[in-house]
C-alpha cells in the first residue's frame, strides 16, 4: 500500500515536472517571437475573419492565401513605417455565431486595430456588437449591400455591391431589347439582397419581372421554378446567387429545353462555375470587375499593372489564377494597409478609420476605390464589364 | 398538365436518392438498433471519390465502381474502428459515435479534395428526353435505374443469399443467431459496408447534376433519415416508399405552394405521420423486419 502511494505520486511529480517544463519552453519560445518581432517594432496587429471551413470554405480558402502571401510581400518592402504588419487570421466555419467569437478573441486578446472580413454577409454583421464597443474599423470581403447601405462609419466593403452590378446588369439586358424577364433568387444573403435590388430598379430601367422565383441555399433541383419561368412569357433569365446551386440552375435550364438568354450575377465568376455547369454555361453572361480579363482596362494602365502583377504572382504561388474573392481580399488588406502608412505617429484606431474613409482613387484589384462618408463601398460602375462565358472561358460581352 | 408531370418528375428524381439514403439507415437500424448519422457523409463520400478517381484517368464506370468499392470500405473500417469497440453494443453510444464520426469524414474530406466543387461527367451525354411535354434528363434515368437495381439487388441478397439470411437473422435475434453459428459482430460490419455502398451509389448518381461537395452529406443525412422515418424504419420497402413519398412532396411543395417551405412542410408532414402512426406510413406493426 506504502509502495503504491509512493509510485502514484512519483508519477504526479513527474507529470508535474513535464507540466512546468512544457510552460517554461512555451513561455521562452514566446519571449522569443516577441524579441524577433521588437527589431522592426511593435508589429501592427491587424485581425482577419475568413471562411476555411463550412459552406464557403471555397471562398475563404485564397482569401487567407492572398492576406499571407501579401502579408509576406509588405514586410519584406519594410511593412508599415518601418513596422512589421501582423494578420492573425480566424476561421468562423461559416458559422455566425464563431465569426462573433472570432471577432472578440481579435479584440480583446490580440488587440487588433483593425479587423479584415469576414467571408460572408452574415458573418460579416453578426460581430457588429463587438467592432462597435471597440471602435475599430472593419473592413468586409462579402457582398450584401447590408453592409454599406445605409453607412456605418466603421465598416468598409470591397466587393462590388448588389446597388452597382443590379442596374448595370438591368441597362444591358435592356440594351438588348428584353423587357420581360423570370428571376430566380437563393433565400440567403446574397440572393435575398440581389431579389430586392432588382424588384427596385427593374421599373427605373423599364424591366419587368414577369416571374420571381426563390430556392433555399444547399437545393439540388431547381426544375419546379424554372418550369414556372418557362411557362411565363420572360424573354431572358436572371439568377442572382452565388454557391454551387448556379450551376444546377443552368444545367436544369437546358435540360428543361428553355432556349432564352441566361444572366448570373457577379457571384458566379468562378471557375467552378464553368467547370460545374459544363456546356450548359456556354452563352451564360455576367457582370464583374474588369479583373477577369485585365485587358478590359486597357494593356500599360495603372490598372491592368496591377491586376496582371497580382494574377501572375498568386498563380506562381498557388499554381491556379486567383478568384474574385482573392482579389476582395488583396483590396481589404491594402486599404487598411495603405491606411495605416498614410498616418503620421501612433496608428490608433480611430485614425485609422478616418484614414480609410479618406481612401481616393486607389487603384485595386476590384477596381478603383474612393471612399466617403456617404459611401463605404467606393467603386462605380465604370468598374464593371460584361462577360460572356464562350467555349468554356471568360470573354468579353459585345 | 406539363407543368405537373415536370414537377412529379422532379420529385422522383430527388426521391430515388432519399430512398438510397434511407436505405442505408435502414439496413445499420436492423444490425444494430442505432441510428447512423454518418450516413450522409457516405452520400458525400461517393461523390467525391467518384471524381477523384475519374480524375485519375479511370473510365467513369470503373472510377464508379471503384468509388463505391472505397466507400464501402470507409464504412466498414468506420465501424471496425469506432462501433465495434462499444460494449455491449449500446444504440445511444453508437449514435454519439457516428455523429462524431460524420463530423471526422466530412473534414478529412475537406483536407484531401479542398473545399471547392467539384464536377463528375453525365453517364450518358446528349440533350434531355421529352415525355408528354416534359424534359426528363438521362442522368435521372439513370438515377431511377440505380435505385431499381439496388432494391432489386438488396432484396435478392437477403432472400436468396445464406449471408443475406445470416444478415436478417441477426437483426430479428441477435443472440439465437449467434448460437446457430453465424458471426454477428461481422453482419454488423457487413451492414455499414452495406449502408456506405448505398450511400455512394446515390452520391455517384446525383454529382453530375448538382457536383459533388465535401459538405453535402450533413443536409441529405437529414433528408434520408426524414424518409426512413417517414417510411418506417426497418423494412427496405418503406424506406423506398418513404423516400420517394418526401421527394414528391418536396417537389409539389415547391411548384404549387413555395419553394421556400418545401423543407419546412416535408418534416410538417413527417410530424403528423410521427403523431398518428409512430411506425411510420409503411412500417407494419413497427416490429423490425428485414
Amino acid at each position: 500500500m506504502r509502495g503504491r502511494t509512493l509510485k502514484l505520486s512519483m508519477a504526479v511529480l513527474t507529470a508535474a515536472l513535464a507540466v512546468s517544463l512544457a510552460v517554461s519552453l512555451a513561455v521562452m519560445t514566446a519571449a522569443c517571437g516577441e524579441e524577433e518581432a521588437a527589431e522592426g517594432g511593435e508589429p501592427l496587429k491587424i485581425g482577419a475573419i475568413v471562411s476555411l471551413t463550412g459552406t464557403y470554405a471555397g471562398l475563404g480558402e485564397p482569401e487567407k492565401n492572398v492576406i499571407e502571401m501579401e502579408v509576406a510581400r509588405i514586410n519584406e518592402d519594410g511593412g508599415v513605417n518601418g513596422r512589421p504588419v501582423e494578420v492573425i487570421i480566424e476561421d468562423d466555419a461559416t458559422d455566425e455565431a464563431k465569426a462573433v467569437a472570432a471577432a472578440s478573441k481579435l479584440i480583446e486578446q490580440d488587440g487588433v486595430v483593425a479587423i479584415i472580413g469576414a467571408t460572408g454577409t452574415g458573418q460579416t454583421m453578426a460581430p457588429r456588437g463587438d467592432v462597435q464597443r471597440a471602435g475599430i474599423p472593419q473592413v468586409s470581403m462579402a457582398g450584401g449591400t447590408v453592409i454599406t447601405s445605409p453607412v456605418d462609419p466603421l465598416v468598409f466593403a470591397t466587393p462590388w455591391s448588389n446597388l452597382i452590378v443590379v442596374p448595370f446588369t438591368l441597362e444591358h439586358i435592356k440594351a438588348q431589347g428584353i423587357t420581360k424577364i423570370g428571376l430566380i433568387t437563393d433565400s440567403g444573403g446574397f440572393g435575398k439582397d440581389g431579389q430586392a435590388v432588382i424588384a427596385a430598379v427593374a421599373p427605373e430601367v423599364g424591366v419587368e419581372v414577369v416571374s420571381d422565383q426563390t430556392f433555399n441555399p444547399g437545393d439540388t433541383d431547381m426544375t419546379a421554378q424554372l418550369t414556372k419561368i418557362k411557362n411565363s412569357d420572360a424573354e431572358a433569365v436572371v439568377f442572382w446567387t452565388a454557391g454551387a446551386e448556379a450551376a444546377i440552375i443552368v444545367k436544369n435550364a437546358v435540360d428543361l429545353g428553355i432556349d432564352l438568354p441566361l444572366f448570373g450575377s457577379h457571384g458566379i465568376a468562378r471557375r467552378e462555375f464553368i467547370d460545374g455547369a459544363g456546356a450548359a454555361a456556354e452563352g451564360v453572361k455576367f457582370a464583374a470587375g474588369k479583373v477577369l480579363i485585365p485587358e478590359a482596362y486597357g494593356e500599360g494602365t495603372e490598372a491592368y499593372t496591377v491586376a496582371t502583377d497580382f494574377i501572375d504572382r498568386y498563380t506562381a504561388a498557388y499554381g491556379q489564377a486567383p478568384s474574385t474573392f482573392a482579389g476582395h481580399a488583396y483590396d481589404a488588406l491594402y486599404l487598411v494597409v495603405e491606411a495605416a502608412r498614410r498616418i503620421d505617429g501612433e496608428i490608433t484606431p480611430e485614425a485609422l478609420r478616418d484614414e480609410i474613409e479618406a481612401t481616393s482613387g486607389w487603384v485595386g484589384i476590384g477596381g478603383t476605390f474612393t471612399f466617403s462618408p456617404d459611401d463605404h463601398n467606393g467603386m462605380t460602375v465604370g468598374d464593371l464589364t460584361m462577360y460572356e462565358i464562350a467555349g468554356s472561358e471568360w470573354t468579353l460581352a459585345e | 398538365m406539363d407543368e405537373l408531370l415536370q414537377f412529379l418528375i422532379a420529385g422522383l428524381k430527388n426521391g430515388s436518392i432519399y430512398a438510397l439514403v434511407a436505405l442505408g439507415f435502414t439496413i445499420v437500424f436492423a444490425a444494430t438498433g442505432a441510428i447512423n448519422f454518418a450516413q450522409g457523409e457516405f452520400f458525400m463520400l461517393g461523390g467525391m471519390l467518384g471524381v477523384f478517381f475519374a480524375g485519375l484517368g479511370l473510365p467513369l464506370p470503373m472510377a464508379a465502381v471503384a468509388a463505391i468499392a472505397a466507400t464501402a470500405a470507409i464504412g466498414a473500417v468506420f465501424e471496425l474502428l469506432a462501433v465495434r469497440p462499444i460494449k455491449g453494443g449500446d444504440p445511444l453510444r453508437i449514435i454519439m459515435v457516428t455523429i462524431g464520426g460524420s463530423v471526422l469524414l466530412r473534414q478529412m474530406a475537406l483536407h484531401l479534395f479542398g473545399p471547392d466543387e467539384l464536377p463528375l461527367d453525365p453517364f450518358t451525354e446528349g440533350p434531355s428526353l421529352k415525355l408528354l411535354g416534359a424534359a426528363v434528363e438521362r442522368q435521372t434515368l439513370w438515377i431511377w435505374a440505380l435505385t431499381g437495381l439496388a432494391v432489386v439487388a438488396l432484396a435478392l441478397l437477403y432472400r436468396r443469399t445464406t449471408f443475406g439470411r445470416a444478415m436478417r437473422a441477426t437483426s430479428i435475434q441477435r443472440d439465437a443467431a449467434r448460437l446457430v453459428g453465424v458471426n454477428a459482430r461481422a453482419m454488423v460490419t457487413a451492414s455499414f459496408a452495406l449502408a456506405a455502398a448505398l450511400g455512394a451509389v446515390a452520391g455517384l448518381a446525383v454529382a453530375p447534376l448538382t457536383q459533388a461537395s465535401f459538405h453535402v452529406g450533413a443536409g441529405m443525412g437529414v433528408k434520408g433519415f426524414a424518409a426512413a422515418i417517414l417510411g418506417g424504419l426497418g423494412s427496405p420497402v418503406a424506406a423506398v416508399g418513404g423516400g420517394l413519398l418526401l421527394g414528391l412532396l418536396e417537389s409539389l411543395t415547391a411548384g404549387y405552394i413555395d419553394p421556400l417551405y418545401k423543407d419546412a412542410v416535408a418534416l410538417v408532414v413527417l410530424l403528423v405521420v410521427l403523431f398518428v402512426r409512430p411506425q411510420g406510413l409503411f412500417g407494419g406493426s413497427g416490429r423490425v423486419k428485414m
